[in-house]
Parts: structure tokens; sequence; C-alpha cells
């Protein structure tokens, strides 16, 4: 058995819903959950700690069926993204709350320790409302933190916070959790916490789990077209032409691409690309060593931050590229202009072949 | 040009005449009476008992109001079960009805009904009693406490006893730890509140408690009797002794509700 499992979970609270979810987790995993607003996501960590009562399926951690246990009981800390301080009580009240219970010694000690390494040592005789999100959220995280979990659940966060900020808190973050070897399960819409701080990843849409993999598959295999919207790839639809010892051929209509991965001569096929994996060169005179190299033209180019997606029409299919406005500049590309996209083999991922 | 808000000094306008009129009306009690008539009926016999025993039944009303209302309010605000709408029509029900007929639901019900048989086999009587006294004010005061600590709870984010419960606190450990502290000026508020409408509660006092001289006589009973028998005096210093102990409910009141 798994450290934590959840099978056939299903709840229905009418405008929230949540349908057969299942996965696993093993000791030490970090999954982060991602999905629209409304697609169950919070309600799914609520049934977790025991806040709703599932109307079918089976939760158990660390060899223990919790499905009907109390959630003072189950030994599983949370984190909300507005932080949820008790705001009768100091910084130093708040983190030592669930100690207390636990324990009556060594709890000054416990304390001051957790606020050393979340930087809110300075702040313990503070009430939360004279603090800001940062510093509220580094008390949360230390609250959750100190009583140790068996299974931390946070939902959102990071989001409340500015970008600098939570950057520096996604840093210690992710060096608290790798210390103590902490399970977590960590809702955000944010991709920057799943590709920093996740090893598995969960999409749901609709009360649906819709994928749950590793964060590699994830980004590279998106098993629907929601998902590859969701995650920023690109999917497409193909054929498989042939298939030597090395390299599937897959036509995709106007162009056609060569992948690492196998699947059947004829077979039909789905591939995914991720953006920042398409380079665009505007001259090709020498020898190149990926396998994928099609003439397309700029449709449009979109600026975002320090990079910008560069959109490529190659005869009527459409492929985004990320890469850098120094880039950009450098190839001074223009709407309109000719140019190559050049994509390794194995950055071309078949998805689902049938 | 200055140009004139209609719509706003219409609306204010209106605010002030009624507020004109109540402080007349109010201040006339003051004003009617010499101040040493007023000194001397509070010396009185008759007003002594009457003041005693108002306080003594509003205190005690207004303990046994917090103690139902706070879980009524909590499980209100809270929890779903079956018949919760029915419920919470019914505890808020007397604040619509005439108390002289909650009086007389309560007369029947402590009278003529197997609730007043197993109540007089205990050893409570309600009828016609000082006991009757404090139940009439208790179902009087009883819905405005229910109202106020739901709200309060309604405002309180239930994710604060979440976060408490996953700590390892049981749901009645997170209620006195979390809910309860949290609540705390809309409880006072409640309180004020209650004891205000225990102290002035006439029409289901005098239907169940009667309204007995030197018996099952508080403040506004006093003032009826006296009114009754043409003693203007005494029943102006049973008005004034009302107004006090209401304009001081109020005044905290408005001042914890700012908290809130």
């Amino acid at each position: 058995m798994s450290f934590f499992e959840v099978t056939h979970l299903s709840l229905n609270l009418g405008e929230f819903h949540l349908k057969e979810v299942a996965f696993r987790l093993e000791k030490g995993d970090y999954l982060t959950i991602i999905g629209p607003t409304g697609s169950g996501k919070t309600l799914l960590l609520e049934s977790i700690i025991g806040f709703w009562k599932p109307d079918a399926g089976k939760i158990f951690l660390d060899n223990r069926e919790i499905t009907d246990e109390l959630p003072e009981k189950r030994n599983i800390g949370i984190v909300y993204q507005d932080y949820a301080l008790l705001p009768h009580f100091t910084v130093f009240e708040n983190i030592a709350y669930g100690l207390k219970k636990k324990t009556r010694t060594g709890i000054t000690e416990k304390v001051h320790e957790i606020s050393a390494t979340l930087h809110i040592d300075h702040l313990l005789n503070r009430k939360p409302e004279t603090m800001s999100g940062g510093e509220q959220q580094r008390t949360a995280l230390a609250r959750a933190l100190i009583v140790e979990p068996k299974l931390l659940l946070m939902d959102e966060p990071l989001s409340a916070l500015d970008p600098q900020t939570r950057k520096n808190i996604r840093s210690l973050l992710r060096q608290a959790i790798s210390e103590r070897n902490m399970t977590v399960i960590h809702i955000t819409h944010d991709l920057d916490d799943v590709w920093s701080l996740a090893n598995k990843v969960a999409i749901f849409q609709n009360g649906d789990l819709i994928q749950f993999d590793s964060q590699d598959e994830v980004l590279n295999r998106p098993r629907s077209q929601f998902v590859a919207d969701f995650i920023g790839a690109s999917l497409f639809k193909g054929r498989v032409v042939s298939n030597d010892s090395e390299l599937t051929k897959i036509d995709l209509g106007g162009i056609q691409l060569y992948s690492v991965d196998e699947a059947p001569v004829g077979s039909h096929v789905n591939i995914s690309i991720r953006p920042e994996n398409i380079l665009i060169s505007k001259d090709i005179s020498g020898c190149i060593s990926a396998r994928n190299v099609v003439q397309t033209l700029v449709k449009d180019i979109i600026r975002d931050g320090i990079t910008c997606c560069v959109q490529l029409d190659a005869s009527g299919i459409i492929l985004d590229a990320l890469i850098t406005n120094n880039a950009s500049d450098d190839l001074n590309l223009q709407p309109n202009d000719t140019v190559y996209a050049i994509i390794k083999g194995s950055n071309v991922r078949i998805v689902s072949a049938g | 040009m200055y140009k004139i808000n209609w719509f706003k000094s219409v609306f204010i306008f209106l605010s002030y005449v009624i507020t004109a009129m109540l402080v007349l009306a109010i201040g006339s009690l003051f004003l009617v009476p010499e101040f040493k008539d007023v000194l001397n009926n509070l010396k009185g016999e008759e007003m002594r008992f009457s003041l005693q025993l108002s306080l003594i039944t509003g205190f005690i009303s207004t303990l046994l109001v917090i103690v139902f209302a706070l879980p009524i309010g909590y499980a209100l605000s809270r929890f779903q079960f079956i018949g919760k709408g029915f419920v919470k029509t019914m505890i808020d029900l007397p604040i619509a009805f005439p108390e002289l007929v909650l009086g007389l639901c309560l007369l029947l019900l402590f009278g003529k009904t197997f609730v007043g048989s197993i109540c007089r086999s205990m050893g409570l009587d309600f009828v016609f009693t000082r006991e009757g006294v404090v139940m009439a004010q208790f179902f009087t005061a009883m819905p405005y406490a229910a109202r106020i600590i739901k709200s309060t709870f309604d405002y309180i984010d239930p994710r604060l006893e979440f976060v408490s419960r996953s700590l390892g606190y049981s749901a009645l450990e997170t209620f006195l730890n979390v809910s309860i502290r949290l609540a705390g000026n809309g409880i006072l508020a409640a309180t004020v509140i209650s004891f205000a409408r225990c102290i002035g509660t006439f029409g289901t006092v005098l239907i169940l408690a009667g309204g007995t001289y030197m018996e099952t006589e508080v403040l506004p009973i006093t003032l009826y009797l006296n009114i009754s028998y043409g003693n203007m005096g005494m029943a102006l210093t049973s008005g004034i002794v009302l107004v006090i102990v209401s304009f001081i409910a109020i005044y905290i009141f408005e001042k914890t509700e700012a908290r809130l």
C-alpha cells in the first residue's frame, strides 16, 4: 500500500463536486494540483482533511483508513491562500497553537527554531493584522510545519503574494519541505510552482481527475487538449508513416516530424511539443543535429515579460515557440518573415497511439 | 452657485424630525416630574422591590438566554440539519409576535398541557410566579440573542475553525478556543440587548406571571399598576429607570457593534 491513497472518492455539494477521484502518493512526494476555478480542487483538500464526508470512496494515510476519522485525529496540516491565522493570537501563539496540544515541553525553543528557518523570528510578538502578506504566509506555514503532519495540504498558498515574495517563499518552502521529507498536496494556478516544487502533478476539470502523472510526463505528454492548453504545450494529431529502429516519422497533414518515441506504422497519434523546445533560425546553411527542421512563416510575436511567444505557420499547422526577447531582437523577427523551426526528435513526444 | 442636493437633504431632514420627536418624548419623562419626587419614589418599598426583582430576574433570564442562544446561533450558522428552516423561523417568531399573545401561549403551555404538569412535578411552576417572570423574559429576549449570535458566527471564517481542528483540537475545544473568542463582541452585544429586553418585557410577564403587587412586580408592571391607580409619580419613576437601562444597553450595543 502507498503512503497516501485516495480510492474512487466522490462527493456532490451541488455547485462543487468530485467524481471517482483516485490517486496514490509515496512518502516525500510533492503533488501539485492544477485546474480551473470550480473544478473541485479545494473540495478534494477539504475532504482529505475531514471537513466533508465523501459520498463514496476511501482515504488511506500511512497504512490506516482515515475516511471516517475526525479531522483532529488525522494528523494532516493545512495552509490556506489567505493564511487563516487566528487574529486574536500573536505570531508566537499562532505557531505554538498546534504544538501546545501535543506537548508541554520545548515549545518556545521549537517556535524559535522554525521561525528562524522561515525568517519571522523578529515578528513573534506581533498580531497577524500588522504584518505583510508574505510574513503572514510564513507564519501560517510555520504553524502547519511545527506539528510535523504526516501530510501537508496547501490551497494556493502563494497566490496572494507579489512575485518577488512568492519567489522567496517558494524557495523557503522547498527547503523546509525537503528537510522534513514531508508529503505535500499543493493546489496552484501558477505553473512555476508546478515546475519548481512538484514531482507529481494532477489536473482537475469539472470534478474529474483527468491526468495524474510525474511532472515530466505531464510536462511533455499532456493527455488531452485541455491539459496541453493548461500547461502551455501544443498538441497535434497525426499518423505514423514510418518507423525505423530509432525514429518514428509522423505526418501531421501539412508537415512531417520525427520523434524518438515509438508507435506502430499507420496508427493515429497525438504528439506534444513544448514551446521552449522549438528553436528558431533564419538560416540553416550548416548541418544540424536536430531531426526536424521545418520552414515556417512568422504569424505573430506576443511579448510577455522577458520572453515572447512566436507563432509559426507551418503549412497551416501553428507551432508556438517560446524564445527570449533578446533572441527575437537579434534575429530581427517580424511578422511574415520566413524562418526555420528546429525541433529535436526527443522533444516531439507521442502522447497516445491508437 | 452651490446646488442643493434635495435627495440627500430630504432623507436627512426626516431623520432629524423623528429623532427630535423621540428626544422630546423621552425628555418629557425626565422634565415632567420633580427630581426630589423621583428620588423619594426610588427609596419607596414598592420601587425597591420592583427594581430588585427586575434586576435579579433580568440577570437570571439573560444568563439562560446566552446559554441557549450560543449553541442555537452556532448551529444555525454552521450546520446543515433536517428542519433547519423551521427551527430558524420558530426561534425568530417571537420577534414578530405581540408580547401578549406570546404570554398567552406560554400560559397555556405551562398551565394546561403535559409540559406544565411535568414542570410542576419537578417543583417548577411558571404560572403567576416569579419563575414565570424569568420564563416570560427568556422567551421574549431569546430570538434577539440567537439572531445576533448567528450573525456574529456568520462573519467568522469557518476556515479558522478548520485550521484549529487540523492542529489537533476537537470541535468543542475549537468552539471554546476560536469561535467564542472571536465572537466576543457579538456575544457581549447579545447579552446587553437581552438584558434590556428582559428588563423591559411587559406583556409576556403580565399574562404568564401576572401583575401581582409586590409579588411578580417588575418595573414595567410597576409602571402599569401605578398608571392604573393614578399614581403618576411612581409610574414616571419606573419609566425613567427603564429608559436609563435601555439607553445604557443601546450605547454598549452600538459601541460593540462598531467593533464587530
